[in-house]
């Protein structure tokens, strides 16, 4: 068994709580939730849908063999938070002064960091025979 | 000059068409997501953290050229190939090709174990090229009610009170607690008492679980002695006495050498000490425990034909020897020194360098130690010449899963069989190959709860009960085709033995005296 500095148990938590956070907004259809998805054109499924797999993500990162996975989850939906920013939404969304935005970014730094140092974890990514 | 036009993959090529492609589908799918819908966005994200994958490939690790040259499409060489073992068993290798066991030994064993027919068509699948040694039977087969039954008891050359009489020439070589995980050792345990032959509990100290289905015992102490130890790995005789007491151990084996790791100590990773371990063993937690590469008593013959004296004494029950044949000349210088001291053990189990074990290094499983078929015909040969065969039993083991190899063996020498893995693969082992990893998946060679699920005791117990009626019904019908009332008159001549071999075997004159 290979050893993860502990350090990264703290991004880990932290990239997990930014991700838990988002889906009371999500699941309870608070208006500032509905209106990004409505201007992405993916309400309501899409809502619901990247809710989940944000929660997905971030109970991953938390559960020792699975954190690689969930890192490269939470990269991938941080990945599209950036472009919806980029493409649609802006970097300033209602007033929240980039808010959003930052924690997205802050996120996607953090799980590639995450998913960098804990690659050999990935079943295709590192580990050859 | 032309030169000839080769329809060929030009990897390289394909390479380069992928990991451009990559980036570019990205951004195919990135125009798709702004444009059409931004669902498509999960495509894009998907080919974005695919390209960089391939960019880490390519530019950041340095372990693998093959990625480093070829990005994301040289994994599937990897992918490829890690999946190659199921497929050559399950597809692609002939059913004589397998190793250790090819798929016809392995379907004769399950066939005994289940209880089904086990006759064959057309021909046998075996080569005969004049490489295989074969056995001979004879002009005049012998009725099967004239056989005398099987019996060899051992202790009975010293006449002590606790000699042990075996009734079947199969006895289940050693496996401990450890190797197997409890469902398996219970298994084994309970169809060797159902189809009343000894088993071997192995080196994994006090046999808790091996005692709980009340089989006869066979307990082995390896150059640690678990559950028998002091904590320089010497023996504590109080702790042996205590054990030989226990009425279900019949006989006390003392390891020397194993076939699959001649002369190699081992260490027991902290780790992997629980607490019940810990208890069985008689070991610390929170130690490493190393196994010394041979009993801290035994460093000449004189000591180990002293040690083997000691034991005999402490536990008043049988005591034999495991060894796997080296040197030819400290083989028969113990036996000489055995013979000067008189004192010998009840029974030397000569293990073939082909037998098997749960993990050992490659190199020792490879390349160390003599084939059973080699050494076995020597050990007898020493025992005869120096005129005391009569005053042991000999045993023997290494990959001796079936009734011709088992005869084979008791025609060389051999008063009775060990196998392990013939009743492994009777309690369902698949040959994975994974007993080292805790992965077994029929549950064997695991202590994973989940895995252990799968392995039914009361049906598998069956299963090893059927194995050892059916070797029975086997071993005798070849018996009797041999012309041999009994497996005494088996001897070197009912073998035949390829020009092609790389030994020979010695004359037979020696034919009646071969076994004293």
């Amino acid at each position: 068994m290979k050893c993860y500095p502990k350090w990264l148990w703290i991004l880990q938590i932290i990239a997990a709580i930014i991700l838990f956070q988002t889906l009371w907004f999500k699941f309870t259809g608070a208006p500032e939730a509905v209106a990004t998805f409505t201007l992405l054109g993916m309400e309501p499924t899409g809502r619901i849908l990247i809710g989940l797999l944000e929660g997905v993500a971030g109970l991953f990162l938390l559960i020792p063999r699975l954190v690689a996975s969930g890192g490269l989850l939470a990269m991938g939906l941080m990945l599209g938070a950036i472009i919806a920013h980029f493409t649609r939404l802006g970097i300033v969304v209602e007033n929240d002064g980039g808010l959003l935005f930052g924690l997205a970014v802050t996120v996607f730094v953090m799980a590639t960091i995450i998913t960098y140092i804990r690659r050999h974890q990935l079943p295709f990514i590192d580990k050859t025979c | 000059m032309r030169t000839m036009v080769r329809l060929s993959i030009n990897l390289p090529k394909i390479a380069l068409f992928v990991n451009l492609s990559i980036p570019v589908i990205a951004l195919l799918f990135g125009l798709a997501g702004h444009y059409i819908s931004f669902y498509f966005h999960f495509l894009t994200v998907f080919f974005l953290l695919l390209a960089g994958i391939n960019y880490y490939y390519r530019h950041l690790q340095t372990g693998h050229s093959l990625l480093r040259n070829f990005g994301i499409i040289g994994q599937l060489r990897y992918l490829i190939e890690s999946v190659g073992p199921e497929f050559r068993q399950y597809l692609f290798a002939g059913d004589t090709e397998e190793r250790p066991f090819t798929r016809v030994e392995r379907a004769e064993v399950y066939r005994k174990a289940k209880d089904v027919d086990s006759s064959s068509a057309f021909g046998s699948l075996l080569e005969f090229n004049d490489s295989e040694i074969k056995l001979k039977h004879s002009l005049y087969p012998v009725d099967k009610d004239e056989l005398i039954p099987y019996r060899v008891t051992f202790g009975e050359e010293r006449g002590i009170k606790n000699a042990y009489t075996i009734t079947k020439p199969f006895m289940i070589s050693a496996m401990s607690f450890g190797a197997l995980g409890q469902n398996a050792v219970r298994s084994l345990a309970r169809g060797a008492r159902m189809a009343g032959i000894p088993m071997n509990t192995g080196e994994g100290g006090t046999p808790k679980y091996h005692l709980m289905e009340g089989c006869d015992l066979i307990f082995q102490m390896g150059t640690a002695k678990f559950g028998v130890r002091n904590e320089d790995s010497s023996l504590d005789d109080e702790k042996l006495r205590d054990l030989a007491a226990e009425d279900k151990i019949k006989m006390i084996e003392i390891k020397f050498s194993q076939g699959a790791k001649p002369g190699k100590g081992g260490l027991l990773p902290k780790e992997k000490i629980t607490p019940e371990i810990s208890a069985l063993r008689h070991v610390p937690l929170n130690k490493d425990v190393i196994s010394p590469p041979h009993h801290i008593e035994c460093t000449t013959p004189t000591t180990t034909v002293q040690f083997i004296k000691r034991v005999q004494d402490v536990s008043q029950l049988p005591v034999g020897i495991k060894l796997c044949l080296g040197r030819e000349e400290e083989f028969r210088t113990l036996i000489k020194e055995m013979k000067k001291q008189k004192v010998f053990p009840d029974y030397i189990d000569i293990d073939g360098a082909e037998g098997g074990t749960g993990a050992a290094p490659k190199s020792f499983m490879d390349d160390l130690g003599i084939p059973l078929f080699k050494a076995l015909p020597f050990a007898n040969r020493v025992l005869v010449e120096e005129k005391v065969r009569d005053k042991l039993k000999l045993v023997c083991s290494g990959k001796l899963i079936n009734p011709g190899r088992q005869l084979t063996a008791m025609a060389l020498g051999a008063d009775a069989v060990y196998t392990a893995r013939g009743f492994m693969l009777a309690l369902g082992c698949i040959q994975a190959l994974q007993c080292n990893h805790n992965t077994c998946p029929v549950g064997i060679t695991t202590h994973d709860p989940v895995l252990q699920q799968g392995l039914i005791i009361p049906d598998k117990a069956k299963r090893i009960a059927n194995y050892v009626k059916n070797l029975e019904h086997d071993f005798i019908e070849l018996l009797s085709a041999m012309g041999c009332r009994s497996t005494k008159d088996l001897c070197p001549e009912n073998v035949y033995i390829p020009r092609s071999a790389l030994f020979t075997l010695p004359s037979t004159t020696q034919k009646r005296t071969w076994k004293s």
